[in-house]
């Protein structure tokens, strides 16, 4: 099981918002898969997906701000 | 927050969760070292660390200077702490980096601006590894070319001073700075060491022609300036001046060609190219 969180993205910004899941649960992934589209008053990130699995859990929905360290998909 | 709307599409980028994110971060973290990747919001900091790559800033984190685009801190800054150049020297050992990149924020309150301090962590960072390639991003010094030309008396690999813009928007872009200063600072650090390689940086989106930044271009040759990056200016919060336009990749092409025909030896241009982005590939491929 992975658990996906928001990684460090440009410091002294800890949060971004989801505009865009790429994926439900239940779908399955492989390594590189884009997996969620976030925002941040700079730029626009992909967040890709670090191995091949189905998503499982998905903890936030797309309008929700998420900060970095929190856990966004887990993947099994 | 802004809404995902604003960006255009070629303004996205991978977030990289590579273990060597954490452990560049950590690195920072651990050794109390200030970087502008902080400082400014970089969208490329997930990038850099992921190569161990960072831009540490000197002379604390307090500006002098409210320049209208950058999200540093500008107030009364501390005294200088000597201790700066080793926790430098504690993140390069730890992440066995062998290329640093040393900036600052602008120190007016001091008398010679901060160069001695800038020769203090060189000393520091050289007494380690005297074969460390060192790339210095200083502020004008207010124009005093004693300080400019101490600072280039250490040979950097790369020196640097960033116009950051056209002369017409200095006023809202860069207050406290002058645009012919800035110019000097370049000519300056040449003069005294003509095998100086110097490099400067421009922003685009704060609402320059064109025609404005092929003649900035043309006035950093003219001061015998050898690279220039070129990038988007993104907006840090709702603090600074707006973005008056996003500059599309096909223009920031144009420019690089413009400038690799004006005799620049490297010209990087890309709406997330940034002063020091990359530059240890670029000098590699010389």
């Amino acid at each position: 099981m992975v658990k996906v969180n928001l990684p460090p993205l440009a410091e002294g910004v800890n949060k971004a918002v989801i505009t865009y899941l790429y994926v439900a649960n239940g779908d399955t992934v492989k390594e590189g898969d884009k997996l969620a589209e976030l925002v941040t008053d700079k730029a626009t990130f992909n967040l890709p997906s670090p191995g091949a699995g189905r998503v499982t859990q998905i903890f936030f929905k797309e309008g929700d701000e998420v900060s970095v360290g929190q856990t966004i998909f887990q993947i099994e | 927050m802004s809404s995902a709307s604003i960006f255009p599409p070629w303004l996205k980028k991978t977030l990289l969760s590579a273990e060597t994110v954490y452990r560049t971060y950590d690195a920072i973290k651990d050794a109390g070292a200030n970087t502008v990747c902080e400082a400014s919001q970089c969208p490329n900091l997930n990038e850099c660390f992921s190569k161990g790559h960072a831009t540490f800033l000197i002379l604390g984190s307090v500006c002098t200077r409210p320049c209208g685009f950058c999200a540093a801190v500008c107030g009364q800054p501390l005294p200088p702490d000597p201790r700066e150049g080793f926790r430098i020297l504690k993140v390069v050992k730890s992440l066995a980096i062998d290329y640093v990149i040393i900036t600052s924020v602008t120190r007016d309150d001091l008398p010679d601006g901060g160069a001695a301090h800038y020769g203090d962590v060189i000393e520091t960072l050289r007494a380690y590894n005297e074969r460390l390639q060192i790339e210095l991003l200083i502020p004008d010094f207010k124009g005093m070319r004693r300080s400019i030309e101490f600072v280039a008396s250490y040979s950097p690999d790369i020196f640097g001073h960033n116009i950051e813009t056209v002369p017409r928007l200095y006023r809202e872009v860069r207050p406290a700075a002058d645009y012919n200063r800035s110019l000097d600072v370049l000519r300056w650090a040449k003069e005294s060491r003509p095998g100086l390689v110097t490099k400067s940086a421009i922003l685009l989106g704060f609402g320059e022609e064109t025609d404005e930044v092929t003649e900035c271009m043309k006035g950093l040759r003219s001061v015998g300036c050898d690279i220039l990056n070129i990038g988007q200016y993104l907006r840090p919060s709702g603090r600074q001046i707006s973005v008056k336009r996003f500059v599309e990749p096909a223009e920031f092409k144009d420019l690089e060609d413009i400038g690799y025909g004006m005799g620049f030896k490297s010209v990087s241009s890309g709406p997330f190219v940034r002063s020091s982005y990359n530059q240890k590939e670029v000098l590699r491929t010389w």
